[in-house]
């Protein structure tokens, strides 16, 4: 066997740090994701897992990932970056929600109440990320024809993917209808739903270049917290003092 | 207003509600699916016809504060029909609102969980208390006509009018002097909650840090002056059609003409200042205004029907109630290309460079053109206003006032 063979996958790694993240006092947890654009290779997967673990509908996203063109040609490369919400400490979205339907909770996560929300979409043009979508009802199956047959057909196809009730927030969200959060904002919530069920976010663990880390910044022993002691660490648009959980290596 | 304009006039608002209504059952049932709009552009056309209605009202606030704040007396004669003017307006504008809500059925929670850190629990507030008092002041500046005409034999539905005036039977110089001195108490409390009305609209634009065209201290002024114009117009315009008095009309035309050369005067600091900083997106949000999809609306609607042609006669014609008259309605009519030029361009310019390559779908795109059922929607709002405004017109003592609380004008 090679020396070269990591003697531990990441993911294990970060597992043991969500366990340990659990069992501590949530007051004194703080989310934290690191993005190592290094490692990145723009396949898109972290942003199918989360359409698929938060069942969202067309137009709504929480992780595009973004492609950067570098250099003049022929010196030319190619850069990805994932794009999450940012869960920023000084969170612009929460302060203009007139309802109070949007905050950061305990461990910093910056949530939806989707039963308070009035979709007036202020928070959507507050984020300076674009993190945020509005639901507008759609449908994958808009176009589907409605035949009578059971395998085929808008009613079946829609049933054997979106009409599956989201998990959001541990909560079971009803099929889509009318009801929320059709006509709410939306955004990236670190799979909280998952976390409390002891697993990591499902951009984490399907990411195929293990470029995506989470965990406890405040936990000495997690993997985050060593990869924030890095000089190639940096954040989005650190100008506007938002602080975000989501930081990147270069 | 002559009876055939009068008659014209209704059935074209019956007709656009008719008309809009498909538009409405569309919103109702859909809710915002029917909708142009998405995620990166999240407001459209009916938050720039809600700027719009919100300017309207502004002109009409300000001829109330004129006539019982400073008690000038060439503007009791404006004094209701301004008054039901800012109510018709608002109503207006909170349905606009209301609609561009994803899930409207939820404003109460403005009341139970508001958040006072928000600037549009502010506006909220700052509206109920301009719809109450505006309520309140047309009621008590129409309260004297409304018993007159509840006893006047010759006139139909008494007993709506004594229904309106709350059952009152007799109205004296005491009443008058009384509701006068109510009036003015409640154009007092209007003023500062007026000035912060429009001024916080503005305010609720300027605070967003992530938007370099609206994040300047020049935004609310910017929508303040933009309010008095527009509003000021509109009012120049009604008083040319409902009360004929010409001297008033030239005098609001050359407030109206002030206020339009501030109004281009600031926009063009913006533009300079906006160039010359040469911010990225800033730069890209004016070249959107002045050279996008949507160029012809700020060159031919905006500055040249709306800016140039009212500037021309308003300064060469100011003598004639007419043109005056004209230029203003020109003004508001076109004042919708400003709120859209406003609302728009800021959005659509990408904040994360390409994004816009990334995830493809039409509610992530920057590209806005308002579909038939927002234009829909819109005229049913439109028409509705319209109706009421002609209605009361006819029916509610609204258009003229004089020094007795109206008795004269009941016979």
């Amino acid at each position: 066997m090679g020396t070269t063979l990591p003697s531990e996958d990441v993911l294990v790694r970060m597992q043991r740090d969500l366990k340990r993240a659990l069992q501590r006092d949530p007051k004194h947890v703080r989310w934290t994701m690191v993005i190592d654009q290094g490692k990145c290779t723009g396949c898109h997967a972290c942003t199918l897992g989360c359409v698929a673990e938060n069942k969202l509908p067309p137009g709504v996203v929480y992780r595009p990932v973004i492609e950067e063109e570098v250099g003049r040609y022929p010196a030319v490369r190619r850069r990805f970056l994932p794009r999450p919400c940012m869960h920023c400490q000084n969170p612009p979205c929460t302060k203009v929600c007139p309802v109070t339907a949007t905050y950061a909770n305990a461990q910093g996560v910056v949530v939806v109440d989707y039963n308070r929300c009035i979709g007036c979409r202020y928070c959507l043009v507050a984020c300076p990320y674009s993190a945020r979508t509005s639901d507008f009802g759609e449908w994958y199956t808009k176009e589907t024809p409605d035949a009578p047959s059971v395998l085929l057909g808008r009613t079946a196809a829609a049933q054997s993917y979106e009409a599956h009730p989201s998990t959001e927030y541990g909560r079971r969200w009803p099929q889509r209808g009318t009801g929320s959060p059709i006509g709410n904002a939306r955004k990236c919530h670190f799979c909280l739903h998952r976390l409390s069920a002891g697993m990591l976010p499902a951009c984490v663990t399907t990411c195929t270049a293990r470029a995506t880390f989470f965990g406890d910044r405040n936990d000495p022993e997690s993997l985050v917290y060593h990869l924030l002691g890095s000089p190639r660490v940096f954040v989005l648009k650190p100008e506007l003092g938002t602080h975000p959980a989501v930081y990147y290596l270069k | 207003m002559q009876r055939t304009r009068f008659s014209l006039f209704v059935g074209l608002a019956v007709l656009g509600l008719i008309v809009g209504s498909w538009g409405m059952v569309q919103r109702l049932i859909h809710g915002l699916n029917p909708v142009a709009f998405g995620s990166y552009v999240p407001w459209g056309l009916w938050v720039a016809f809600y700027l719009l209605f919100l300017g309207l009202s502004a002109g009409a606030f300000l001829v109330t504060i004129l006539a019982y704040v400073f008690d000038m007396e060439r503007f009791h004669r404006l004094g209701r029909l301004s008054a039901y003017t800012v109510l018709i307006v608002l109503v207006c504008e909170v349905i606009f609102i209301t609609l561009d809500l994803g899930r409207m059925s939820r404003i109460y929670r403005f009341l139970v969980t508001p958040n006072f850190n928000s600037l549009m629990t502010w506006m909220f507030v700052l509206f109920n208390a301009m719809l109450i008092v505006y309520a309140l002041k047309t009621f008590f500046l129409i309260r004297g006509d409304l018993v007159a005409w509840s006893k006047d034999p010759q006139r139909k539905g008494r007993g709506f009018y004594r229904l309106l005036a709350l059952g009152k039977s007799s109205y004296g110089p005491d009443d008058y002097g009384r509701d006068y001195r109510i009036v003015h108490g409640l154009s007092l409390i209007s003023l500062p909650v007026g000035l912060l009305f429009y001024g916080t609209n503005g305010a609720f634009f300027a605070i967003l840090m992530n938007r370099p065209l609206w994040n300047s201290a020049l935004t609310p002024l910017l929508f303040i002056v933009a309010a008095v114009l527009s509003g000021g117009a509109l009012i120049a315009f009604l008083t040319h059609v409902f009360l004929k008095d010409d001297e008033l009309v030239t005098s609001l035309g050359r407030a109206v003409l002030y206020c339009l050369l501030v109004f281009l005067f600031l926009e063009a600091l913006q533009f300079f200042v906006g160039y010359q900083a040469n911010v990225l997106s800033v730069v890209a949000a004016l070249n959107l205004i002045a050279f996008g999809d949507y160029w012809w609306t700020f060159w031919i609607f905006h500055l040249g029907l709306g800016s140039f042609i009212p500037l021309l006669i308003l300064l060469f014609q100011k003598d004639s109630p007419g043109a005056v008259a004209w230029a203003c309605a020109l003004i508001v009519l076109t004042f919708l290309a400003v709120r859209f030029n406003f609302v728009i361009p800021d959005l659509a310019v990408y904040k994360l460079e390409g994004l816009e390559h990334t995830f493809y779908h039409p509610r992530l795109r920057t590209h806005y053109t308002p579909n038939v059922n927002e234009w829909l929607v819109s005229v049913w709002v439109i028409s509705l206003g319209l109706l009421i405004f002609l209605l009361g017109s006819r029916w509610l003592p609204v258009i003229n006032s004089d020094q007795r609380g109206g008795m004269k004008h009941a016979h």
